[in-house]
């Protein structure tokens, strides 16, 4: 079956003060229909470039595809007219973001953001986009969506405008949704209404959905697969159960151990947690011809700093760049 | 080990413009009768959904807002009274560690100097004295001796964060508020950051009061948790008590909210849904102020507002199921 995205080599190019970098450096995956996948990693890994790429939404002037393909139900993005594009994205996918704020309008009301959606892909007269506005406020269960379609954005809380962001990114039933970090700024409890929406969401309308989250929690909980990313580059690549059973990325697997995670089985005892020392490295190491996580890896030889890791496949479709990723 | 904050029915309220009709003020009160007690070199964490009153709470604590009511002691020191030079002598025992590593610095002052700022102005050593303490403070939190020349946005965030909590040392406080110290910083940094605080602790014997709405920092970093909600103290318990057995419909909620990568955890919890809004702080509804989003809440809740009430082992909880 051929898959409902497939992003082939993708490398994308930024320019900045200190020269042309690859933030996605030869980046390759598939997304099914009514798949979950995720995006974790530090920040500046490149995850919301992915993002912004797929909705051809690059920094302009600044930000552009280098090389390789989008393939969107077997159509190439990267090649497509604008006329294409446009009617690809906005009805087929669409993105929330993790500031809900700065995407929304503040001086239209939230019933009529979603209406002009509405109006404009699915060409909808101004009462049927209004009713369907207020049916879909209901869908991300806004309570009371009747007369909250009239308040603005700052008259809600964050839970209720990520709601609303998600209800207008739903306007065109896309067949894919991506969603940037949609709960960083929210509490836990909110943060599950979320989760369960979208859940609920996937199975009513089937369209799938790209994760993008630095909590492996809730990869864990929403995921079926997921995708490290470090420096521009995939560092893995699998299942999320199998991964987190068994990270073959020293990366993964110190993303994994550093998190102080809440436990069932819990001891009075601490240990101190596991460290990955230093940081992300800037956009100008990016690109180099070496693995770029060798300056904080415990497991770094000589091979890791003579060549960029070329990806190591387990028959669990596990997918790891490291040298030493079987030995892992 | 004996308690070093002892925390007796504060509260803090703001005055706000609206609701209060011709002339009348109205009171936003941002924390409303809290009690709480933290013993020597423990840590106790506050945690609680954005708004319920945490920061508020701290501040007050280290006289950074004005009480309205209540008490706060330090050992033996009546905080909330102090003047002056018992003032001066108290800012050097409590020290703040803020959320943000990047507005929580100076951008025009070197490193050396954010951190000796607190020893300036609130300490008479020599300045050779001064010098001294900030090396090895340095040296404490895991920064290099050339970095004290540098500026703040030559630095990483979580080296940011170091420089925040050498500051905090620097005048070898006996509490130190963590405010969402590591909420800014990536999952690695973070391990790192926690780590240093605990051995910090260990080092110096610190008292920490910690803010988070992080439960498996929370978890990892506590000896005891007090809940909050709404400008009020749901329920207080140790650590172990608190995460195995929370006894409050709240507590529970948001301990079931946590997304977990613990497959058994995950598969035994049933996710507690607490729908709608807490209500407006301004006009707070007669009864529990969870009633509106309890699955559990009755007849009773509506009408009676339910007491903190202690059972045998010290565990604390504010609800009418709950006795
Ligand atoms: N200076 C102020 N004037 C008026 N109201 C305030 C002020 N500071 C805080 N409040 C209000 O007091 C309540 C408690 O705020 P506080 O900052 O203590 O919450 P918090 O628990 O720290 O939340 P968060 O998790 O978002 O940091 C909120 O309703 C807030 O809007
Ligand atoms: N508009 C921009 N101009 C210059 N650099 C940018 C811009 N947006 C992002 N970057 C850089 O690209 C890298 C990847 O960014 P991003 O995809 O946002 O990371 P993530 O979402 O994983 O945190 C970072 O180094 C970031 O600083
Ligand atoms: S290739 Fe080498 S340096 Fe890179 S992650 Fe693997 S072991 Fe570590
Ligand atoms: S007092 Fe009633 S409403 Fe409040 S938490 Fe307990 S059961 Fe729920
Ligand atoms: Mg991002
Ligand atoms: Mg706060």
């Amino acid at each position: 079956m051929q898959p409902l995205l497939d992003v082939q080599n993708l490398t994308i190019e930024l320019t900045t003060r200190d020269g042309v970098a690859p933030v996605i450096d030869d980046l390759s995956f598939s997304l099914n229909a009514g798949e979950t996948l995720s995006f974790v990693g530090e920040s500046g890994c490149g995850k919301s470039m992915t993002a912004l790429a797929l909705m051809g939404l690059l920094p302009a002037n600044i930000g552009r595809i280098a090389s390789g393909h989008i393939l969107f139900e077997g159509d190439d993005l990267v090649q497509a007219s604008d006329a294409q594009l446009r009617k690809i994205r906005g009805n087929d996918i669409s993105m929330i973001f993790q500031e809900p704020m700065t995407s929304l309008n503040p001086v239209l009301t939230i019933g009529e953001q979603i209406a002009e959606v509405l109006r404009a892909h699915q060409g909808l007269s101004r009462k049927a986009a209004w009713t369907q506005a207020v049916a879909l406020l209901d869908a991300v269960r806004i309570p009371n969506p009747k007369g909250r379609a009239g308040d603005y954005p700052f008259q809600m809380s964050g839970g209720q405008r990520q709601r609303a962001m998600i209800a207008m990114a739903l306007a065109c039933a896309p067949k894919i949704l991506i969603a940037d970090e949609p709960t960083t700024a929210l509490d836990v409890t909110v943060q599950a209404q979320i989760f369960d929406l979208l859940g609920d969401l996937r199975k009513q309308t089937g369209a799938a959905i790209i994760l993008i989250t630095h909590d492996m929690g809730a990869v864990a909980e929403m995921a079926e697969r997921m995708i490290v990313m470090y420096a521009g580059r995939k560092a893995e690549l699998g299942p999320v159960d199998q991964i987190i059973d068994h990270p073959r990325h020293p990366y993964t697997k110190g993303l994994i151990e550093c998190v102080p995670h809440i436990q069932s089985e819990m001891s009075t005892t601490r240990h101190d947690l596991v460290e990955v020392p230093g940081i992300v490295p800037s956009l100008r190491q990016f690109g180099k011809d070496q693995c770029l996580f060798a300056s904080r890896c415990r497991y770094l030889s000589e091979a890791c700093l003579a060549s960029r890791p070329k990806p190591q496949e387990f028959a669990n479709a596990q997918s790891a760049d490291c040298w030493h990723a079987g030995d892992l | 080990m004996s308690d070093l904050l002892t925390v007796d029915n504060l509260t803090v309220r703001f005055e706000v413009k609206r609701g209060g009709g011709w002339g009348k003020k109205s009171y936003l009160y941002a924390v409303d009768d809290i009690s709480f007690a933290v013993k020597k070199g423990e840590t106790l964490a506050i945690v609680g959904e954005s708004g319920s009153g945490k920061t508020t709470a701290a501040l007050a604590v280290a006289r950074l807002v004005n009480a309205h009511r209540g008490s706060v002691r330090l050992g033996h020191e009546d905080v909330l009274q102090t003047q002056d030079e018992d003032l001066r002598a108290f800012r050097q025992k409590v020290q703040f560690i803020f959320q943000d590593p990047y507005s929580s610095l100076n951008p025009r002052q070197r490193a050396e100097a954010i951190v000796r700022e607190p020893l300036d102005s609130l300490s008479s050593k020599f300045a050779a004295e001064k010098t001294q303490i900030v090396e090895g403070l340095f040296q404490a939190v895991g920064l290099r001796p050339e970095q004290q020349r540098l500026f703040p946005h030559q630095f990483s965030g979580g080296q940011r964060q170091r420089i925040g909590i050498a500051r905090a040392l620097a005048t070898q406080p006996e509490l130190i508020i963590c405010d969402e110290p590591v909420s800014a910083l990536d999952v690695a940094v973070q391990a790192q950051i926690l780590n240093l605080l605990r051995k910090l602790q260990k080092d110096f014997g610190l008292t920490y009061l910690f803010i988070s709405h992080d439960l498996g920092v929370v978890q990892h970093m506590s000896d005891s948790i007090a809940v909050m909600y709404m400008g009020r103290i749901v329920e207080h318990a140790d650590r172990m008590s608190l995460f195995t057995a929370p006894r409050h419909p709240y507590t529970q909620a948001l301990l079931s909210a946590v997304p977990t990568v613990d497959r058994v955890k995950r598969a035994s919890q049933k996710r507690i849904l607490i729908p709608g809004d807490p209500p407006d702080p301004v006009n707070l509804p007669k009864g529990c102020r969870f009633a509106n989003r309890c699955p559990m809440a009755q007849e009773l809740c509506h009408q009676q507002e339910p007491a903190l009430v202690s059972n045998e082992t010290g565990h604390r909880t504010a609800c009418h199921l709950v006795s």
